[in-house]
This record gives C-alpha cells, sequence and structure tokens, in this order.
C-alpha cells in the first residue's frame, strides 16, 4: 500500500468524521441530547441528495445543497419529536437518548422500506480532474471532500462566533438554565441547532458517498465513528474534536501501513479507552461534571 | 313583606318618633359565619372506593406465618388490620406481583398443550427465542437497572462467548454441557475488559463507548476468516437437541430448555437485585453518588461486582444461545439488535423483571408473529418505544403510579380551586404583616360587610331619611353602628357654612393638622339634610367595598 494514499485518504475521512463529530458535540453541548438518529440523518440526507440528482439536476452544488437542506429537514424532525416534548422532563438525558434510537429504528427501516436494501450512488460533484502532487495524484474529490467539509465547519464555527443565534447558542453551551433566565428560548435555540448540526450530517452524507454508497444502514458507520471522535476530544468541544479527529485519522492510517485494515476499530478503541481513562472527559473536555441538565 | 318595626319609644312623647316603621324580617347576623365556615365540598354517599380486595381474617391463621427457606420472607406481603366500621379482622396482599408471576410461569409451562397443533413447531420456536431474549434482558436489566451502568454491549458480551464456544465446539469437538461454562469463562474476561473504563466514566460516556465496542466486535467477526466470514456466522456446534428426536420433542425440549435458562435468570436477577448488592446499589442512583459514598457505601465496587457477576451471565447465555442454534450468526452484533434489546427493556419499564420479560414478550411477538409486513413491523416496534419514552416515566409497568400521581395532583388542583379565600390578604401580605390580629380582623370584617350589605333597603335609606337621630330599627341601628366605629379616616363630617342655613360635607384626614377636604360642591340647607347625605355616602361605599 501507498503511504501517501493512505495519508491523504485518512486526512479525508478525518475531516468528513470530524463534521460529524462537531454536530454531534455541538447537539449535545447546548441541548443535551445524545442524538444517536444522527445515523439515521445521515442516511436520510443522502436519499434526499439523490433525489436532487435524479430530478433536480446533476450539478454539484444543487447535489450538495439538497443534502444540507434535507439533513437539517430531518434534525429538525428530530428535534421536533425527541426535544420538545420532553426536554424539560424528569430524567430527560436518558429518555432523550433512547427516543433518538427509537426515531433511529423508524427512520432506517423506513428508507428500507420506502427505497429498498439497494445501495444508490451519487454523481461525482466535484468532476473528475487530479492534480498531481510530487508522484501523488490528488483527486477532484478528495481535495473537494477536504475544502468543502473544512469551509463548512469554519463557516458554521465564525456564525456561532459572530452572530446573535450563534451567541444564543453559545450561551446555552455553557449555562442552559441561565440562558433561559435571561430569555433565551430553549425551544427555538433546539430547532437552529438540530438543524445545523442535521446540516453538517447532510453534507458529511453527501461527502461521504464521493467514496462510499448511499444505503438505509449506510449511517451507522460514520454516527459511531462521529461519536467515538467526539467522546475522544470531549463532548462539547469544538477544538478537541479536531483534535481527535486528526489523531484517530493517523492511527487509522498508521494501523493500515503496519498491521493491516481490520485491526482499525481495535487499536482505535485501545486508543480512545486509553485517552478516556486518562482523561474521563475527553482531550479537551472540562473534568467536573461537564453538563447537568 | 309588611314587616314593620315597633318604636319602644314611641309612648314616651319623644321628638318625632314614630309609631312603626316597615322594615325587612330579621336576619340573624351568624348567617355569614355559618356560610362562611361552611363546606362546600361536595359530599358524596360512599368515601374513597375500595381498590384493594379485603380478604376475611383468619382467627388464629393471624399469627401463623408461612415462611419460605432460606429467608425469612412470607409467600405474600399481606397486611392485616381492623375495618374500622366494623372491627372485623381483615387481611390486605399489598403485593400481589407473585401471584402474577406464578400465573404467567404456570401458562408457560402448559403453554405447550394449549397451542393449535398446526402452529406448534412455528409456536414453540418464537417462544424459545422469546425466553432467551427475556433472560439476556434481566441481566442487562441488572446492568442498567441495578448497577446504573448504561452498557450497550450486552449483545457483545453474548455474541463474544457465543463466537467463542462455537469455534471451540466446531474445532476442538466441545460437547454441549461444556458450552455454556466455557461461555462464562469467556464472559468473565470479556466482562472484565469492558469494566475497566466504566470506573472511569460514567452515563452517556460509557453508552457511547460500549455502542461503539458492539460495533467493532461486529466489524472484527465481518472480517475474520475463522469466525466465518463468508458464511455469515459460525454454525456447525453441538447442541443438546438430538438429532434422532422427531420435530415435535425437539421444538419441545428446545422450549423448556430455554425457559428453563429464563428461569435462572429470574432467581439470578432475584438474588442480586433484592439482595443487599441490589439495596447498596438503589442507595446510590445516579448523580446521588456523593451521599451514599458519605455515608460509607462503597457503590462503585458494588457497580463493577454487579457487572462482572451480568457479564459471567450474559456469558453463560451465549454459550447456551450456541448449543441451543448450533451457532451464532453476525446479526447478534447488529445495531438493530441492540436497538431491538433497548426496546424490549424501554416498553417494560427499566429496573423491573417483569418490565424485562413482558418487553421481551411484545416485542418478540411483534418481530415474529407480523413476518409478513417485512421492515413495517420494526417500524412499529420503533413507534411503541418513542411513544413509551415520550409519555410514559417507566415503561408499561410504570402506567399505574405515574397514574396515581397524575390523578393525585389533579386532585389536589381542583381541591385548591375549590377552597374558600376567606381572608382579605394575600398569604405574602399576610406573612409579611407584623400585625397578625390584622388578618383575622380583615377577615372578620368581611364577614361583617358582608352581612350589612345585605340589610341596605329603602326602607331602611328612608326611615334614616326621616329621622337621622335617634332610636332606630335593628337594621338601620347595625349600619350605623358599623359606620360609627370606622377609624377616622373613613369618616365625615358636616361643616356649617351659614348656622341652620348650609351645610356641607367634608371628608376627615385622618391625620393631625391635616385639614378635611370638601368632597362635593353640594349645599345642604339643614343638618339633618346633611346627616342623611353622609349617611348615603357611608352606605354607598359600602356597597362598593
Amino acid at each position: 500500500m501507498d503511504l501517501g494514499f493512505i495519508i491523504t485518504n485518512a486526512i479525508v475521512l478525518s475531516c468528513i468524521y470530524g463534521t460529524l463529530a462537531i454536530g454531534i458535540s455541538i447537539t449535545w453541548s447546548s441541548v443535551g441530547l445524545i442524538n444517536l438518529a444522527y445515523g439515521f440523518i445521515f442516511a436520510f440526507a443522502g436519499y434526499g441528495a439523490w433525489y436532487a440528482a435524479q430530478f433536480l439536476s446533476e450539478n454539484g452544488a444543487v447535489v450538495l445543497a439538497a443534502g444540507i437542506l434535507s439533513g437539517a429537514f430531518a434534525g429538525i424532525v428530530v428535534c421536533a419529536l425527541a426535544f420538545i416534548p420532553i426536554h424539560d422532563k424528569p430524567n430527560f438525558n436518558v429518555r432523550g437518548l433512547i427516543a433518538t434510537l427509537a426515531i433511529s429504528l423508524i427512520g432506517t427501516q423506513g428508507l428500507m422500506w420506502w427505497f429498498g436494501p439497494r445501495s444508490k450512488n451519487l454523481p461525482d460533484i466535484f468532476g473528475s480532474w487530479s492534480v498531481m502532487l510530487g508522484d501523488m495524484a490528488l483527486t477532484a474529490d478528495k481535495i473537494g471532500n477536504v475544502v468543502t467539509s473544512i469551509a463548512f465547519v469554519a463557516a458554521v464555527v465564525l456564525w456561532m462566533r459572530s452572530s446573535r443565534r450563534g451567541l444564543e447558542i453559545r450561551a446555552m453551551m455553557m449555562n442552559p438554565h441561565a440562558a433561559s433566565i435571561v430569555g433565551i428560548g430553549v425551544r427555538s435555540t433546539g430547532f437552529y441547532v438540530m438543524a445545523i448540526t442535521g446540516g453538517m450530517a447532510g453534507l458529511a452524507a453527501v461527502l461521504l458517498s464521493q467514496t462510499y454508497y448511499i444505503s438505509p444502514f449506510g449511517g451507522l458507520t460514520p454516527m459511531i465513528k462521529g461519536v467515538s471522535i467526539a467522546l475522544c476530544g470531549g463532548l462539547g468541544s469544538v477544538q478537541g474534536a479536531v483534535i481527535a479527529a486528526v489523531i484517530l485519522g493517523f492511527n487509522e492510517a498508521i494501523t493500515s501501513v503496519t498491521l493491516g485494515g481490520q485491526y482499525v476499530l481495535i487499536t482505535q478503541f485501545i486508543l480512545i479507552i486509553a485517552i478516556l481513562l486518562v482523561r474521563p472527559r475527553g482531550i479537551a473536555g472540562i473534568l467536573d461534571r461537564a453538563r447537568e441538565a | 313583606m309588611a314587616n314593620f318595626w315597633r318604636n319602644p319609644l314611641f309612648g314616651w312623647g319623644v321628638d318625632r318618633a314614630e309609631d312603626s316603621q316597615p322594615t325587612l324580617p330579621h336576619r340573624p347576623p351568624q348567617e355569614p359565619w355559618d356560610e362562611t365556615r361552611q363546606s362546600k365540598v361536595e359530599m358524596f354517599p360512599v368515601g374513597r372506593p375500595r381498590l384493594y380486595y379485603k380478604w376475611p381474617g383468619h382467627g388464629g391463621w393471624t399469627w401463623n406465618r408461612k415462611r419460605y427457606w432460606p429467608t425469612r420472607r412470607r409467600l405474600l406481603n399481606i397486611r392485616g388490620e381492623y375495618n374500622p366500621k366494623t372491627m372485623r379482622r381483615e387481611k390486605t396482599i399489598v403485593d400481589k406481583r407473585p401471584l402474577w408471576w406464578v400465573m404467567a410461569l404456570s401458562f408457560m409451562v402448559i403453554a405447550p398443550w394449549l397451542m393449535p397443533e398446526d402452529y406448534q413447531t412455528t409456536l414453540l420456536t418464537a417462544g424459545a427465542t422469546f425466553a432467551i431474549y427475556a433472560a439476556i434482558n434481566l441481566v442487562w436489566m441488572l446492568v442498567i437497572g441495578t448497577a446504573g451502568i448504561y452498557s450497550l454491549a450486552t449483545y457483545a458480551v453474548v455474541g463474544a462467548a457465543g463466537f467463542g464456544t462455537a469455534w471451540l465446539s466446531i474445532n476442538l469437538g466441545v460437547p454441549w454441557y461444556v458450552l455454556p461454562f466455557i461461555g462464562s469463562a469467556i464472559g468473565l474476561v470479556f466482562g472484565l475488559i469492558i469494566a475497566i473504563p466504566a470506573t472511569r466514566l460514567d452515563g452517556f460516556y460509557y453508552a457511547l463507548l460500549t455502542l461503539g465496542l458492539n460495533e467493532l466486535c461486529r466489524v472484527y467477526a465481518l472480517q475474520s476468516k475463522i469466525f466465518g466470514s463468508s458464511t455469515g456466522g459460525l454454525y456447525g456446534a453441538d447442541t443438546y437437541i438430538s438429532e434422532h428426536w422427531d420435530d415435535a420433542t425437539q421444538s419441545l425440549v428446545a422450549y423448556f430448555a430455554c425457559l428453563t435458562l429464563m428461569v435462572l435468570a429470574l432467581v439470578l436477577f432475584r438474588f442480586v437485585n433484592g439482595k443487599r448488592i441490589g439495596r447498596v446499589l438503589r442507595m446510590a442512583p445516579e448523580k446521588r453518588e456523593a451521599f451514599a459514598e458519605a455515608t460509607g457505601v462503597n457503590f462503585r465496587q458494588a457497580r463493577i461486582m454487579v457487572f462482572v457477576v451480568s457479564s459471567i451471565a450474559l456469558g453463560f447465555i451465549g454459550g447456551f444461545y450456541t448449543a441451543h442454534y448450533r451457532g451464532v450468526s453476525f446479526s447478534i452484533f447488529s445495531f438493530d439488535t441492540v436497538l431491538l434489546g433497548v426496546a424490549m427493556l424501554v416498553i417494560g419499564g427499566i429496573g423491573r423483571a417483569e418490565g424485562a420479560v413482558a418487553g421481551a414478550a411484545i416485542v418478540i411477538f411483534l418481530d415474529k408473529a407480523l413476518l409478513s409486513l417485512g421492515p413495517i413491523r420494526l417500524i412499529i416496534i420503533g413507534a411503541i418505544m418513542l411513544g413509551v419514552v415520550l409519555f410514559l416515566r417507566g415503561g408499561l409497568f410504570g402506567i399505574k403510579p405515574q397514574f396515581r400521581a397524575w390523578r393525585d395532583k389533579k386532585k389536589s388542583e381542583r381541591r385548591s380551586t375549590r377552597a374558600e379565600k376567606g381572608g382579605e390578604m394575600l398569604p405574602e401580605e399576610a406573612t409579611e404583616t407584623r400585625d397578625k390580629d390584622l388578618i383575622y380582623w380583615r377577615r372578620y370584617d368581611k364577614m361583617q360587610r358582608d352581612y350589612l350589605k345585605k340589610l341596605v333597603s329603602p326602607e331602611v335609606i328612608e326611615e334614616h331619611r326621616k329621622s337621622p337621630l335617634g332610636q332606630h330599627s335593628e337594621a338601620l341601628e347595625r349600619l350605623l353602628l358599623y359606620f360609627r366605629r370606622a377609624p377616622l379616616s373613613d369618616k365625615y363630617a358636616i361643616i356649617a357654612v351659614e348656622p341652620f342655613k348650609a351645610y356641607r360635607i367634608v371628608a376627615l384626614s385622618g391625620q393631625r393638622g391635616v385639614a378635611p377636604r370638601i368632597v362635593e360642591d353640594r349645599i345642604y340647607a339643614s343638618q339633618e339634610e346633611a346627616y342623611h347625605g353622609i349617611f348615603m355616602r357611608r352606605v354607598q361605599d359600602l356597597l362598593e367595598s
């Protein structure tokens, strides 16, 4: 195996999974919901993009936008079902987790029922050119994936830093009770957060479909990767998620070169467990109880 | 309505005294008091319905209680009491769950002979599946409910033990009766490994990590050749179901073996959850660990202990699973299996044995009986799960306490709307007031005003107009006494603009040095007219208050 090929692959994958991890992280820290329906949102967005490619246009931007929008829509649906009815009820954390699991079960089976188990593939949204870097060919989808995901995440982070809504979301992340006392609507912020993180999942779905196919259960592995990265980086921290994505991406590259592809998950979990044993709240997590709500 | 008041001073030649005045009939001043104190709650002839059947007492048997070995517990938790009306001895079965368990288990035992012949094999297979899943759920319930560790790697432990024993049985020819015990050993090792992060992580961090571990097992088994990546699982292990028996016997034996496994899991649940370790852990629920630790409870050790015991049990079930199905498939590691397991626990209610079993029964029934519906049956299960999570606090078996709490809440809400606000002070005001006498004075004053308002009538006003001073009828006298007793700030006075010709009404300020203010421009020709003017103002004030 070519080392350069593996490293570029690792960078591309860690960009995509990092996007997912940041989405999971933001959801947890601002609305207190562990969104295990993220895999469903991912698959739903993939199918949304596929519909757009079938019936609207095969233009890359259209497909990408359709994926992001359908992801945001699925995020809003999950918010309306799993966050709005129970966010002020006792034991919300556990019940929210189980509710998202139920939505995931319903949603993926619904997709399976509607589209059938056959996987779909999307058109190349970045074209088919390539750049030679030394003796290494960087294809369009790799460069496109990295650039698009970094640009989207950067845009979201900038928006969260500079806008009024972003300020509300950050206030919710810091102290949800105080935020609601000073007049920040918990429900409306929940919708914003879930729409944005759903859009992130949609973006990741379209980008990942350049490499893999879209299938009803295809969102599970990316979700677990995203959850692992978010967990490792510290739930609620964007920087932590970035660091963890880089670490786990390189772990993946090194393991596949030295040990072989099937040991990637094993080394990854050994690494995550080791990190969590040292820092139980993740790399950038705060050590005391992070979010009690 | 010709009721007359006779003036007792008439015969004495008092100035302007009239023989009799028309007046309203007498109203006792007790009336508003009785009305205020009266209960306005609607009274039904019967009290609370008796929700529990009361068994008659058994005389001498009262003190002769049966207890079962090796505990000192009684077969049923029976409360003895005396009927407050008849003073007869009565007994109430406080906890009827043992009766339900006995009924359900005996139904499961005789079920094979009640089934229609055509479906017997299908139903027995479904029953065996149900019993295995119920056993897994019971052990899982120990981890989640008793120990409070949100582990989603339960099926990973079962699957690891299953794959390990299947491999040993196929390659080394290990007989079936050893498989559960080898499985237990594998489960112990596996449980110890995944217990390491549980010492540091808590709650969701651990749930997410174990979800990842489950996926790790799936991917690893899927990719490795020795676990049969090409055949979708490992098959061909030794089994306890002999090939020589006919089909009916085979499924019957399998059914009863699985039922025995479930009963063993129930016994384990009872002996972990209902004994000292369960008590210890019930004292240290999530977010209240610090309190438990302060009282000297070593909850961490207890949690790990329960976790390891459950892992051994799960390994045992894994070995049994292999011996039952002749092998294991990868689907045991799949996310959907975990989801269905969570659905079983959640639908039944987390933390209860009956919840684990009933949830397994519901989900397995929907999953196996509606097989023709395809993915829709899983959507139905998901919808039930979502509904239970959104609306119920403790699953199906939590409906009863939740309904009671809701009913009590509604009851007290209704009671508070019925309650009479007797005091004229708001509760906050009442607590702030230094002089608590004021509260009662205001309450009394309100009652008095309510009474006096009813005394005001055209007859009374006419009587006062005729003679503002002197002896009056009872109603008018009561009104005037009340007016005269009021504090100065509420009072009016008259000033003579020109004696015997012009009078005006002024309001007293109630403060020394502050002059009275003129309240109206009207000029009264005589003192009597001015008196009556004041009376009319006071009556108006009274009726407006």
